[in-house]
């Protein structure tokens, strides 16, 4: 291929054809539209009056304006939670599911794996069931431990029962991520290791851990993405409630623009949605472009 | 050694103890879903608690589609299927049109090109939800189908999983089927696309889930009641006055099928797509 064996060049120009609707469509409907969340970002607009040009003041605003700002935290809040939990069990339960020992692999990783198929509002209403005060998790609680908290209607439980459904509902998918990493290490490494007397631990940390680098890196960061802009779980289970305290940045992204009709403000949210990732994603870049084959 | 022995099989043993129980956790809400979705509405949260229902109750299937006139679920669920469809076909289009371009053909730009859409990958849906909004608008595609679809039908890993895939598939076949003088786009589709099978399979079950999921994008570009997609439908079923417990359980219900259908036949490829997203180490 490198080797341009043919070299016929407007045979090769046919690749124009086979990328220009993608390259189209990206430009209209994702590179133009970010470019514009930049620019509405300076603007006071409702959709109905002209636009109006003012600077900085959205952004100034929103220093000021607890509601982003406890929407901000509440967001940092729930991903931190969430990719920490979600990571580590994805990476517990593949170890265990990778195990030798264990047969029926499939079909137990399918269970656990089951949550990441249903629909995310349809798990939100069974579990905003199973939540109420004389559902399913206070009743189990209570008799367990004697006591259970009122998950939705106190602000210091809610955005709990919100990371407990995001975990349960998001674990499978990275598990999955982890157990092909885990069979893409050589068995002969642990071979060696076992002979050479290293046990569980050391082969974890010296063997395993290392070897799945990448894989960890990439898990965690998509995971961070996604958990960032997380939207449904919060409107559907607690609308942003109680007291805002789910309230999290998309919330109140959609919130701003299509209840308070506040599209400047909102765009400006956005920004800070964006370039809070940025970090994240740029490093996500990175590890897709090393991963490209034929660079 | 039957030390040794003795040990391996107490720790299986523990280890099968312990994924039964989490099994069991990951699945029982989904059963309880089931269950209670044909309960009465006054033994849905009723104490004491009881896992089968104390009087089964068939109906709440049958009135989510005879008796909420306000939330038109035959239609909402039409709408889900045309959307998803299409979407999914789209999105299978561009991945792999692009895909096949960046990966077989050597043009002035390819890797700048490639750069740009896996660049794209940075902007999340929710940073660029209000301008795209203006621009569906604009373009008049408000309460239609290709408003919702057209923004949801794009991705980048789509195009680089599609690329990766076409990268590896050897040039000799491409080569050969030239000097027999087939022209590009017949060998794009009748050797090309069948050799990508898999992948655009598994990219098929990802883009399906994804988009027969959506929530937030059909709820800012869809305000016909007429045009709303399911998951909107029931988010906002949920949050009327008196909705029945057991009919929105039942609609949650339904809302699940489609997905697990198309699970149990393609799951091969799904965690094959899972996985390629994992990239080797």
């Amino acid at each position: 291929m490198r080797k341009a064996s043919y070299s016929v060049n407007s045979l090769q120009k046919t690749g124009y054809v086979f990328i220009l609707p993608t390259i189209i469509i990206f430009s209209i409907f994702l590179i133009y539209p970010m470019i514009s969340a930049f620019c509405l970002s300076f603007f006071d607009w409702n959709l109905l009056n002209p636009m109006k040009f003012v600077g900085f003041k959205n952004f100034v605003s929103m220093a000021g304006d607890g509601r982003v700002i406890n929407s901000y935290v509440g967001t940092l809040h729930f991903s931190l939670i969430s990719v920490m939990a979600i990571n580590v069990l994805a990476f517990l339960f593949a170890m265990m599911l990778s195990s030798r020992l264990i047969q029926y692999k499939n079909f137990l990783q399918s269970l656990i794996f089951l949550p990441v198929i249903l629909s995310i509002v349809a798990v939100g209403v069974v579990w905003e069931f199973m939540f109420q005060s004389t559902g399913l998790i206070p009743i189990i609680l209570r008799k367990l431990i004697g006591i259970s908290p009122a998950w939705l209607t106190k602000s210091s439980a809610a955005p709990y029962a919100i990371i407990i459904v995001y975990v349960w509902k998001s674990v499978g998918y990275y598990m999955v991520i982890y157990i092909a990493g885990l069979m893409d290490i050589p068995v002969t490494y642990y071979e060696a290791a076992r002979i050479d007397g290293a046990g569980f631990w050391s082969q974890l940390f010296y063997i395993t851990i290392p070897n799945l680098r990448n894989t960890i890196a990439l898990g965690v960061i998509s995971c961070i993405i996604f958990t960032f802009g997380q939207f449904s779980l919060q409107y559907v289970i607690t609308k942003g409630g109680p007291a805002r305290s789910t309230e999290v940045l998309s919330l109140l992204i959609f919130k701003e623009a299509f209840e308070f009709s506040k599209f400047g403000y909102s765009a400006a949210i956005s920004v800070l949605f964006f370039l809070t990732l940025l970090v994240f994603s740029v490093f996500q870049l990175r590890l897709f472009k090393s991963g490209a084959v034929g660079e | 050694m039957t030390s040794y022995r003795f040990r391996e099989r107490v720790l299986r043993a523990i280890l099968y103890v312990l994924i039964a129980a989490l099994g069991a956790v990951f699945v029982f809400p989904f059963l309880w879903m089931i269950i209670s979705s044909f309960k009465l509405n006054r033994d849905v949260l009723a104490i004491p608690i009881r896992f089968f229902p104390p009087e089964w109750n068939w109906m709440s299937y049958v009135n989510v589609f005879t008796k909420f006139p306000d939330f038109n679920f035959p239609r909402l669920i039409l709408n889900s299927l045309v959307v998803t469809t299409i979407a999914v076909l789209f999105c299978l289009f561009l991945a792999a049109t692009a895909g096949y371009g960046f990966a077989k053909y050597r043009f002035k730009g390819n890797n700048v090109l490639f750069t740009i859409v896996l660049a794209t990958m940075m902007i999340s849906f929710e940073a660029i939800v209000v301008p795209l909004f203006i621009l569906v608008r604009q373009l008049g595609m408000q309460n239609n189908y290709w408003g919702l679809i057209i923004p949801e039908s794009l991705t980048a890993f789509g195009v680089f999983m599609m690329r990766q895939f076409f990268y590896a598939l050897p040039n000799d076949y491409i080569e050969s089927a030239r000097i027999d003088g087939a022209n590009e786009y017949t060998i794009f589709v009748k050797l090309g696309l069948p050799m990508a099978k898999t992948a655009l399979l598994a990219l098929v079950i990802f883009h399906a889930q994804w988009v027969w999921n959506l929530l937030l994008w059909p709820m800012i570009v869809m305000s016909n009641p007429d045009m709303r997609v399911l998951p909107q439908g029931i988010a906002l079923f949920k949050g009327g006055y008196n909705t029945p417990y057991p009919e929105q359980l039942a609609v949650s219900v339904i809302a699940c099928l489609p997905i697990l259908l198309l699970y149990i036949f393609l799951s091969k490829y799904f965690v094959k797509g899972i996985a390629m997203t994992g990239l080797k180490g």
